[in-house]
């Protein structure tokens, strides 16, 4: 249930952005869920409902994209997926569910084995964007 | 793209008082010892303790306080595992276990944002933090993202370990961080060194020296099991970790 940490820093953010600008109304918090960090949506999604209560934002205003974890080689630059890791136990994904960077200790490169690569993308929790009402003159 | 973490970081770190590194900018000096007693001389002294292990590829603090690796239990966020009796602890190693951690300087900074956002500690007087050797990502992250940090320095009387502590110092001192003092480990009966001339030069203290230790892996497990830090090796820990509970920067 750590999603509820992430789900707070979610608000966090959002409650800052709103007090930097006014406290203009609150229209779309785009967030992006890296799939690496095997997020569970229901645990996230009741933990940003829990944290929200008393605050002034719904969470009908909270959109959610997966993004697709994606990695490359600094050895031999080969490309690949998440997906194509099927060789991962149930301990070494929940060792990457808390913190995504095990995923250095737990997996190689499928094409040459090292264990020197990159995350693209698909990391964890990141806000897109936060959109906020613009003030009218009339 | 926005990282939502650092909003969260100094909410979590709200319930702990101060906030300290244990650092050098050289490898081999005794970060860890030095880290791990003092945690356990503070939880003797009945301070809330806790130690943060940043050290990620060379993660070694669980293994002198004999810390069960275990997944950490989850609430709102993760709780720290317990070292001994008294000391909450937090390590990448909870989740690499015994494994090599290959990272780069980039994943060093994103595990330890996560750490960070993710950790929920209990009110404590004093979280240690057990760094890497060197001017790091680690340190420069710390110092960003951790307010009111303070350093707690250590030396050997090594000639050579000196001057590169000094390159620490020099720095430390240009950003105006707080530095609680030197810690010099490792010093054999008659050994001369110039720890105290490096101190008086940065304006700090020499806060004392941690004799030479033959047995120093078994005293630090036998303490995380409660025996007390005993002979001139507790003697001179707890005369540093007054010191520091006395520190004001």
């Amino acid at each position: 249930m750590h999603e509820w940490a992430l789900a707070e820093a979610v608000v966090s953010t959002v409650e800052r952005l709103y007090e930097e600008n006014g406290r203009k109304t609150v229209l779309a918090v785009n967030v992006l869920i890296g799939e690496l960090q095997h997020i569970e949506m229901e645990v996230f999604s009741v933990g940003l409902e829990n944290i929200l209560a008393g605050r002034p934002f719904s969470p009908d205003v909270f959109h959610f994209e997966i993004e697709k974890a994606a990695f490359r080689c600094n050895a031999c630059k080969g490309d690949w997926l998440l997906e194509q890791h099927t060789d991962l136990g149930e301990e070494e994904r929940e060792a990457i569910h808390f913190l995504p960077e095990a995923a250095h200790v737990y997996m190689r490169c499928p094409f040459c084995g090292s264990p020197d690569f990159g995350l693209e993308k698909g990391r964890g929790v990141s806000i897109k964007s936060v959109d906020l009402q613009e003030l009218c003159d009339d | 793209m926005i990282d939502p973490r650092l909003d969260v970081i100094g909410k979590r770190l709200e319930p702990v008082k101060r906030i300290i590194a244990v650092s050098s900018a050289k490898g081999g000096v005794g970060k860890s010892v030095c880290a791990a007693l003092s945690a356990l001389a503070f939880g003797e002294g009945g301070y809330q303790t806790g130690l943060l292990d940043l050290d990620f590829q060379g993660a070694s603090a669980h293994l002198l306080l004999d810390v069960q690796l275990d997944f950490p239990e989850e609430e709102s966020g993760i709780k720290p595992l317990r070292a001994g009796n008294s000391v909450d602890f937090m390590s990448f190693a909870a989740f690499s276990r015994e494994h090599a951690v290959p990272l780069r300087g980039s994943d060093v900074s994103q595990a330890m944002l996560e750490l960070l956002a993710i950790t929920i500690w209990d009110p404590l007087d004093f979280l240690l933090i057990d760094m890497p050797p060197g001017i790091g990502d680690e340190i420069l992250d710390a110092l960003r993202y951790l307010r009111g940090l303070e350093f707690l320095v250590v030396t050997t009387p090594s000639r050579v370990v000196l001057h590169v502590v000094e390159r620490l110092l020099a720095m430390l001192s240009e950003l105006k961080a707080p530095v609680i003092g030197l810690v010099e480990n490792m010093v054999r009966p008659g050994s001369d060194s110039a720890a105290a001339a490096l101190a008086e030069k940065y304006g700090t203290a020499l806060l004392g020296s941690l004799p030479f230790e033959e047995r120093i892996d078994d005293i630090l497990a036998e303490g995380a099991n409660g025996a007390p830090l005993s002979g001139d090796l507790g003697h001179s820990i707890r005369s540093i970790t007054d010191r520091v509970a006395a520190f004001r920067a």
